[in-house]
């Protein structure tokens, strides 16, 4: 009981504390300083992505571009989920006879809507991570896109399985094409990751240089690695051939 | 292509992404490739090693834009010393790992090394970039290959102890990412040296606040009392090649971030008393708690934190001495703490029963692995003339010159407690009867290769420190001077 | 009817605790959750909380009066001294996914813990003595 107080005591003091922090940090002030003469990180990334590396969409250019080495490092965390995902629940071959997909029974109304819905979802997902760099949206939006698409099929069908050597290989693929792009950057420029010099017209679809080549990677990656998340979590073994 | 820091990263990276598709050619391939990586690496810090010293630092930037507009790699006498040593080690472990046994409750060997050789690229990442927000990126790889580790053995309570580490892991990663925000809106800027030339426009409560944050997320990885709950379960539970690498590589990651923000982010007065306190009742709580122990593993992960603490309370001393002997005892506690793991191992497979009882008179079937482990524990106690002498005697002269007569007797009441349980087991392996079931397990070459290596080291630094003092003398040296990191990369 | 830039001004105080409050109440949700809740998984939704909390924390700061969407689309391309701060927001991005890979492993580590003890209260599963 004591320690119950305590913990609610201090979680009591966290949030005073948190609160009267951000009471100093104006909510909407303008931070940016000048733009012409940039001296924090934004207003540089807001002035030259529309001049130097012709993108639209600013935090394309930010996540790709000019912190994607944080991207990199993001997308190896997707990774090791997976692995690790796949290595805790590890069961042999002689225990799975015991585990069956969990199903929900699914009327016809929702049986029919998913099969016409899932090809739509899929095009708008692959739609949104290719044009990352021009409209709102991106390889990780559009990676989810997909993968949600691919959860409304798991839950409606109990026999709709996905084909786990495909989802291995486009995975290792794409996070492969992503640091060759990196290493093509370093061999031939110098610096990991350092973008093209064609780079297009501003609000084109070919704009941009590396970014949307590496945005399409990253779509491809994270929709694979998202649905074999869903896929691992749902007990969902592997076809006997 | 030249070599430059951003080796260190990429090769993992593309070997990681690779292992997948190459285990379906070539069965062996898991094991091989991550051997071949962490060679590279060392082939890497080889290299890059006399640029750092002769140069000073080294900065390279990512994407083409230079700091502080786009990300930057620094290595410094201190980091690229770091990962000289990380690098080693990892291959020694590698090698000792290689024909692990994946026993029958465990996975599929292809994941145990992907996971085993990216946490040891994301703690050298940790400990190279010059970005506060790409090291929260990297301690989240450390942290994820560290929960699966940890959890890798069925049966056993790992996934309890790796549940435990994910929640304490988790309010690292909420307190780290706090702490962040509270910085970027006062200097606008994500790039450590950025953030420090602007330290002194900031207004002093939010700098504490911020500093708050940092130091309990940082703390908990760094594994500072009293949050340091999750290291002996998670120690214990994981199998004995990540053992080794948790003790070695990712604590020695953990602290560097903590040393890094504090020392060259903030600069604000009393973190260093501050360090020392907190150093210092770690340390007393870790080895008052490893006398009870009963379990080898759980012991040896005491004496972890324990020595963790001592490093603290060097840094939190501050002065070039006291540096210099942190340094020191940083990387001597790799060293000791990674063979201990490794020869403990072995006992723990020979012997049916867990408890320390299963180590009675076990030097009779495995004398050569029982004499590493005397050696490795008197080593760490501080012996002569082993290299874990040096390094306390340098960090007790240190506490004398600036009068801290209490730290001095602390640290010496605290070895005569090292003693007492380090001692014991010892004993134990020699003196008292076999009386327990025993099943065969002798060590494979590879392994007796990597043991007697390290142990090598310790010998051979032990009689000569001269070896590497140079070296330890100008990363003490570039850690302090504050100034020169800032003009190196803002230029 | 008043435009937003007029609303905003009038109640500058209320919008503020509005925004910055909610974002730091899910904070503290999450980690009462997280401390306090016996299921694990109660404590593994109050850490999903926690980082919703952190994330909206972080976009919140990088608002700018008036400020529009950072995306240069045809007609705006001289926007620039009119958008919002596109660092918070290119943060939160990979803060989410780092988020989601840990709840992820959570969540498995639970399916494990469950099958092994067939309880899911933390505290019948505390087998690990100090």
């Amino acid at each position: 009981m004591l320690k119950k107080y305590i913990i609610f005591a201090l979680i009591a003091i966290l949030g005073f504390y948190l609160a009267s922090t951000f009471k100093e940090i104006p909510f909407g002030a303008n931070r940016l300083g000048d733009l012409n003469d940039p001296e924090t990180v934004s207003a540089f990334y807001l002035q030259k992505s529309p001049e130097d590396l012709h993108v639209a969409n600013a935090i394309t250019a930010i996540v790709v571009n000019f912190r994607g080495f944080d991207t990199l490092g993001e997308v190896t965390v997707l990774f090791l989920a997976v692995t690790g995902l796949t290595s805790i629940l590890y069961r042999k071959e002689e225990e799975e006879d015991e585990e069956e997909r969990l199903s929900i029974p699914s009327s016809s109304l929702v049986r029919t809507g998913a099969k016409i819905l899932f090809p739509l979802i899929l095009v708008l997902g692959m739609y949104v991570f290719i044009h990352g760099h021009l409209t709102p949206g991106g390889g990780f939006q559009g990676g989810a896109i997909i993968a949600t698409g691919f959860l409304l099929m798991l839950i409606t069908y109990k026999t709709f399985f996905t084909n786990h050597n495909v989802m291995t290989w486009l995975e290792s693929i794409a996070g492969l094409g992503f640091v060759i792009a990196g290493l093509y950057g370093l061999i031939v420029y110098g610096s990991f990751l350092q973008n093209t010099a064609w780079t297009g017209n501003l609000n084109d679809l070919l704009s941009g240089g590396l970014i949307p080549l590496i945005y399409i990677f990253i779509g491809l990656k994270v929709g694979t690695e998202l649905t074999s998340v869903l896929d691992i979590l749902l007990n969902i073994k592997p076809r006997k051939k | 292509m030249v070599i430059s820091p951003v080796h260190y990263i990429v090769a993992p990276l593309l070997a990681a992404f690779a292992i997948a598709l190459l285990s379906k050619i070539y069965k062996n391939a898991a094991r091989i490739v991550p051997g071949i990586v962490l060679f590279y690496n060392i082939v890497i810090s080889l290299v890059l090693m006399p640029q750092v010293l002769e140069k000073g630092m080294i900065s390279e930037v990512i994407a083409g834009w230079e700091a502080p507009w786009g990300i930057n790699l620094v290595l410094t006498p201190f980091s690229g010393f770091l990962t000289t040593a990380v690098s080693v080690i990892g291959f020694a472990i590698w090698l000792y790992g290689y024909k692990f046994k994946v026993r029958l409750q465990g996975g599929e060997v292809k994941y145990y090394e992907i996971l085993q050789m990216m946490m040891i690229a994301g703690s050298l990442g940790v400990i190279i970039t010059g970005d506060l927000f790409n090291m929260f990126v990297f301690i989240e790889i450390v942290g994820i290959t560290a929960y699966s580790l940890t959890a890798f053995y069925r049966g056993r309570d790992g996934a309890e102890a790796s549940f435990k580490y994910l929640l304490i892991g988790s309010l690292a990663s909420i307190f780290l990412l706090m702490g962040i925000l509270i910085i970027y809106t006062q200097t606008g800027s994500l790039n450590m040296a950025q953030i420090a030339e602007r330290m002194p426009m900031v207004p002093q409560t939010m700098k504490v606040t911020a500093l708050i944050f940092f130091l309990i997320a940082l703390g908990i990885e760094a594994e500072m009392f009293p949050m340091n709950g999750w290291a002996p379960d998670a120690y214990s539970q994981a199998p004995s090649p990540t053992s080794a690498v948790f003790a070695a590589v990712v604590s020695v990651a953990g602290v560097y971030a903590l040393i890094r923000v504090t020392f060259t982010v903030f600069d604000v007065e009393g973190v260093h008393q501050y360090l020392i306190v907190m150093g210092f009742v770690t340390m007393l709580v870790a080895e008052i708690s490893a006398v009870a122990q009963v379990n080898l593993k759980r012991m040896l992960a005491y004496s972890s934190l324990g020595q963790m603490g001592l490093v603290l309370i060097a840094f939190g001393i501050g002065s070039h001495l006291a540096v210099f002997g942190a340094i020191f005892l940083m990387l001597n506690h790799a060293v000791i703490k990674a063979l201990l793991f490794m020869s403990g191992s072995y006992f723990i497979y020979n012997s049916d029963d867990k408890r320390l009882i299963g180590l009675n008179g076990i030097h009779k079937r495995l004398p050569f692995v029982s004499a590493i482990f005397s050696i490795a524990a008197f080593a760490i106690i501080g012996f002569p003339p082993f290299s874990g002498f040096w390094s306390k005697f340098y960090i007790l002269i240190a506490a004398g010159d600036e009068n801290m007569i209490f730290l001095i007797i602390g640290i010496l009441m605290v070895t005569i407690i090292e003693l007492v349980y380090y001692l014991r087991t010892v004993a134990r392996i020699y003196f008292y009867k076999d009386e327990v079931e025993h099943t065969e397990h002798k060590p494979s070459i590879n392994a007796i290769v990597a043991m007697s290596f390290l142990t090598l080291f310790i010998i051979v630094i032990g009689i000569y420190p001269n070896l590497i003092t140079g070296y330890l003398h100008q990363a003490a040296d570039s850690l302090l001077d504050k100034a020169s990191y800032i003009q190196h990369i803002l230029k | 009817m008043m435009e937003f830039s007029e609303i905003f001004f009038k109640y500058k105080d209320l919008i503020t605790v509005a925004v910055y409050g909610t974002a730091i109440m899910l904070i503290i949700i999450g980690l009462y959750g997280v401390l306090l809740k016996k299921h694990l998984v109660k404590i593994a939704i109050g850490l999903t909380i926690m980082d919703s909390g952190i994330n909206l924390l972080f976009v919140a700061v990088g608002y700018i009066q008036n400020g529009t969407a950072p995306i240069f689309s045809p007609g705006h391309e001289g926007d620039a001294i009119r958008m919002v701060d596109p660092v918070p927001q290119a943060l939160v991005l990979t803060a989410i996914v780092i988020g989601f890979a840990v709840t992820a492993l959570a969540l498995s580590l639970i399916i494990r813990l469950y099958k092994h003890h067939h309880t899911a209260n933390i505290d019948q599963i505390n087998s690990l003595k100090w």
